[in-house]
């Protein structure tokens, strides 16, 4: 008994006393002012107003000091306004729900997988493995291209695809903002695989007749973290182009590049990488600070190509028999370790309170100085954001996330159930977790939102967005349907 | 995959699966009755022919749309095979989907049902023909060949695992999809799988009872589900109008007693075959016919035996009739007691046993509507048929009012059953 006591009573004192050391460091800044105030004021009562106007008198202004410093002062209020970057708004987000005809049992994919493979029964048990342990659902969905034996991978199926994914997404998005095209200025879309020519920016403007002076831009090859990439590129643009729109459309074809080979480290993206694609609209203009959903605070991005390693773990190459696919080296985890590291060093800085940002120097300090052997300290971005979007890569990044930034199981839902229902649709992932974090009724106004992108390269980049008004459960969206059922428990191994 | 058969006749074919549009929950099983696994070396192959408007300008995804909608109704299908700890087999119901097959052919619609008549075994290449095996957990029960036609015609061939029903089970399906095709839901509740319940292994104390005379006891199969013949097997088929099936029935009438034309054309046929075999004639038969009330899926057929104590050959049609009718013993209960005595795990067959003959007059085959169209011919044949053959009588095309007649027999006897019904009996 006197064991356990003792425990309890030193762990309820060290939570208070972290609670208490982080108000006082929060507030550093206002618990100096109170007292300079109080001591102001008495100092002002002790005087008296004769004595008050005295001093004032005795300062002697004359008409162009006044003149002067006021100019000062208006003068550096200007350049204060007009140097501060635009904000940027989120005004609405549109992701795509595939039709059930492109659904993909685990059954059907691991059939499929077996008449095609019929030499390799190796790879189709690695798949099988894989599959069981993803953390993907059953109503995943491939194109139609895929769901043939073999697949049937033509630039007509991957352009039909395209059209379906991409034209869908901006419609619903522009039905839900009344938007017309002719009101876009910025468009970028971003898609890593598929890079047809005319581009898939040119096909929107196509499709929906958008201005002839519009700046489009259309980003390949960047991997799953484009989707911030893009959304990058659209807050550059919208600082220099003044009262504008942007729209930016992320997603990944998956048509022409279904892996029709039997090398195992490049059989490992058929079983996770899932149709899906999302549109949002951005924006500049001052009237969209009422109705837009969140504000972009700040955007990171690290990249360690310089490392050959890094470089080479996400590596699009043909395997022995001449079939092209992804190759995913065995320490892409330990890397993408890395590059978080790397993100959060510089993030940190920037959206940490300032009680965890001292500790952390604390710790840095003494481990250079005193003892390396002292364990690093991991910031707590729980404090720093009420929502977490992590990039649903892979059942493996999550948890390495999770374990990493010391997440509870609420904050990483998102993620998990987007890899469950909707597979890895790359850099798109992230607006289908906030779907549903939106689905779920969870979005306050004033929210942090932090959204962590992984991609080939290796890239780690990060976005930072302040909710600016509660959203109300959407009627609409991928999620609609089956909200309700999640969470689900998603077991270690599905028994297949 | 292009690929093709029969020198090109059917070229351009693909393979793909449809499954059920929602999720079936986990852990969803369907244990098949002891009926059903006395059919399972036995396969349904159906054939709706269709005119050209009926699939006029439809894409491929259009096709299968009411596919993945009807499929949310029939999850059992969509399953595939397991075995039980004791061996006996049962359907995992986890959404794999049935077979979805597109070809082309290069003749026009009429033009293959001219050389369909004179070679019947044409036929094989519009349907599926996928044993469920050699591993049962990737063998689809159901395969759906879509085959375009020159003209613009589709035909839709159906190959259903007789171990999930019997015709009218089959018929019912496609009737229902018919029905999503036209926008109205299918009247059937959704889930009919359950979870799996422990197995009872019923320690039978019926080892010492025989084999009933309806089946017969092959294999071991193992998890190849075919039927081995001794000889090959060889389809045909005709058609009986409504005037020369009243002939018919006429002619056999005695006693005043009337007989259905089922009746009448397999007293007839039993007769035939008779004369053909000579000392090995058929003295039993066995009657499959089906229940107007169980509309269950599964098989529910009547399979009853007919035994002879006289020689066929010199034996007046209308006596043989009058056996089948009022003679015929019901051996639902013994095929049963026959399964259950090693728990599903022996292999039977039903259809060719003995020379078997099937009531299908009853079968809905001509109501699977297709916007608006209704099939303009269904030819149906069984396959995995045993040595002693199968005779199935199916309802004609509905403006004839007659019967179609589709035999299974091995190939030698052919011929002299064409000569002899059409000498004898004016049929052909």
């Amino acid at each position: 008994m006197p064991q356990i006591l003792p425990n309890f009573l030193s762990s309820v004192k060290l939570k208070y006393v972290k609670l208490g050391y982080q108000y006082l460091v929060n507030h550093i800044l206002t618990f100096f002012l109170i007292p300079i105030m109080v001591g102001i004021l008495v100092e002002i009562l002790r005087l008296g107003p004769e004595e008050m106007l005295n001093i004032w008198r005795s300062l002697h202004f004359d008409l162009v000091q006044v003149l002067c410093s006021s100019f000062l002062i208006i003068f550096i209020a200007t350049v204060y306004f007009m140097s501060k970057p635009r904000s940027i708004y989120l005004v609405e987000y549109a992701c795509y729900k595939p039709p059930i005809t492109c659904r993909v049992p685990f059954s059907t994919f691991m059939e499929h997988s077996r008449l095609i493979l019929k030499e390799n029964p190796k790879s189709v048990d690695f798949q099988m493995r894989i599959l069981e342990r993803s953390g993907l659902g059953e109503e995943t969905c491939l194109p139609p291209a895929i769901h043939y034996i073999p697949p049937t991978p033509t630039m007509e199926a991957a352009r039909g695809e395209a059209e379906q994914v991409i034209f869908s997404a901006i419609g619903s998005l522009m039905e839900k903002t009344k938007i017309k095209p002719k009101d876009i200025d910025i468009l970028i879309v971003n898609c890593s695989l598929f890079s047809p020519t005319p581009s898939l920016s040119a096909m929107v403007v196509n499709k929906y007749k958008l201005r002839s002076n519009i700046k489009s831009y259309n980003l390949s090859g960047m991997g799953c973290s484009a989707g911030l990439i893009s959304i990058d590129l659209a807050r550059d643009l919208l600082q220099v182009h003044p009262n504008s729109y942007a729209l930016v459309v992320s997603t990944e074809i998956i048509t022409p590049n279904y892996y029709q080979g039997s090398e195992r480290a490049m059989l490992l993206p058929n079983c996770l990488f899932r149709m899906g694609g999302a549109a949002i609209l951005l924006s500049n203009k001052r009237r969209d600070r009422r109705r837009a959903k969140y504000r972009l605070v700040h955007v990171v991005r690290t990249h360690k190509g310089a490392d050959d390693k890094a470089y080479k773990c996400v590596y699009e190459q043909e395997d022995p028999q001449g079939k092209v696919g992804i190759n995913l080296s065995k320490d892409l985890m330990v890397i993408a370790g890395e590059a978080l590291k790397s993100n959060i060093t510089t993030i940190g800085p920037l959206v940490l309170p300032a009680s965890e940002q001292l500790l952390f120097l604390f710790t840095l300090i003494g481990r250079k100085i005193f003892n390396p052997k002292w364990k690093p300290y991991i910031p707590d971005f729980k404090q720093a954001f009420e929502h977490f979007c992590i990039h649903a890569g892979g059942r493996a990044v999550i948890d390495e996330l999770q374990k990493n930034l010391q997440l509870s199981a609420e904050h990483v839902e998102a993620s998990r159930m987007t890899l469950h229902r909707f597979g890895n649709t790359s850099s798109s992932s992230l607006w289908y977790e906030l779907g549903y974090i939106e689905a779920k009724g969870r979005m306050k106004k004033g929210d942090r939102i932090w959204q962590i992108a992984f991609g080939s390269g290796f890239k780690c980049n990060s976005a930072v967005w302040k909710c600016n008004r509660t959203v109300r459960t959407p009627t609409d969206g991928p999620w609609q349907d089956c909200i309700d059922r999640y969470p689900v428990h998603i077991p270690e191994i599905v028994k297949l | 995959m292009v690929s093709s058969m029969a020198e090109g006749l059917i070229y351009d074919i693909k393979l793909s699966s449809v499954g059920p549009g929602t999720v079936t929950e986990p852990d969803m099983v369907h244990e098949p009755s002891d009926m059903d696994l006395a059919m399972k070396l036995h396969y349904l192959k159906v054939i709706y022919y269709f005119g050209k408007q009926a699939f006029e300008g439809l894409t491929t995804l259009k096709i299968k749309e009411p596919l993945f909608m009807v499929l949310n109704y029939f999850p059992v299908i969509c399953g595939r095979f397991r075995r039980a700890e004791s061996g006996r087999p049962y359907i995992k119901c986890n959404d794999c989907g049935v077979r979805f097959i597109e070809a082309k052919c290069e003749k026009t619609m009429d033009e293959w049902l001219e050389m369909t008549k004179e070679n019947a075994s044409l036929e094989k290449y519009l349907t599926p023909n996928q044993i469920i095996g050699p591993e049962l957990g990737f063998s689809p029960t159901v395969l759906l060949q879509y085959t375009k036609f020159k003209c613009g015609g589709m035909s839709v061939g159906l190959s259903w695992a007789h171990v999930l029903g019997d015709a009218f089970s089959a018929a019912e399906f496609l009737n229902q999809l018919g029905k999503v095709v036209a926008g109205e839901k299918p009247n059937r509740p959704i889930n009919l799988a359950h979870l799996k319940t422990k197995s009872t292994n019923s320690g039978s104390p019926l080892t010492n009872m025989e084999d009933p005379l309806s089946v017969k006891r092959v294999g071991p199969v193992g998890d190849n589900w075919m039927t081995v013949n001794n000889c090959k097997m060889e389809a045909f088929s005709f058609s009986v109008n409504a005037t020369q099936l009243s002939h018919l029935q006429s002619k056999i009438s005695s006693n005043g007693t009337d007989f259905s034309p089922f009746e009448a054309l397999s007293a007839v046929i039993w007769q035939c075959i008779a004369k053909i075999r000579r000392e090995s004639e058929p003295k039993v038969v066995t009657i499959c016919k089906g229940m107007e009330q169980n509309k269950a899926d599964g098989n529910n057929q009547l399979i009853s035996v007919v035994k002879a104590a006289y020689p066929i050959v010199e034996a007046n049609p209308g006596d043989l009739a009058v056996l089948m009718k009022n003679a015929a013993l019901d051996q639902r209960e013994k095929i049963e007691n026959a399964i259950e005595k090693d728990n599903g795990v022996s292999d039977f067959i039903v259809y060719g046993a003995n020379l078997t003959f099937t009531n299908l007059e009853e079968a809905k085959l001509y109501e699977f509507d297709y916007r608006g169209e209704k099939p303009s011919y269904v030819s149906y044949r069984v396959d995995g048929v045993g040595d002693e053959g199968a005779v199935l009588v199916l309802p004609g095309p509905p403006k004839n009012g007659g019967r179609t007649v589709m035999a299974i027999l091995p190939e030698n006897e052919v011929t002299e059953l064409k000569s002899e019904l059409k000498t004898e009996w004016f049929m052909i």
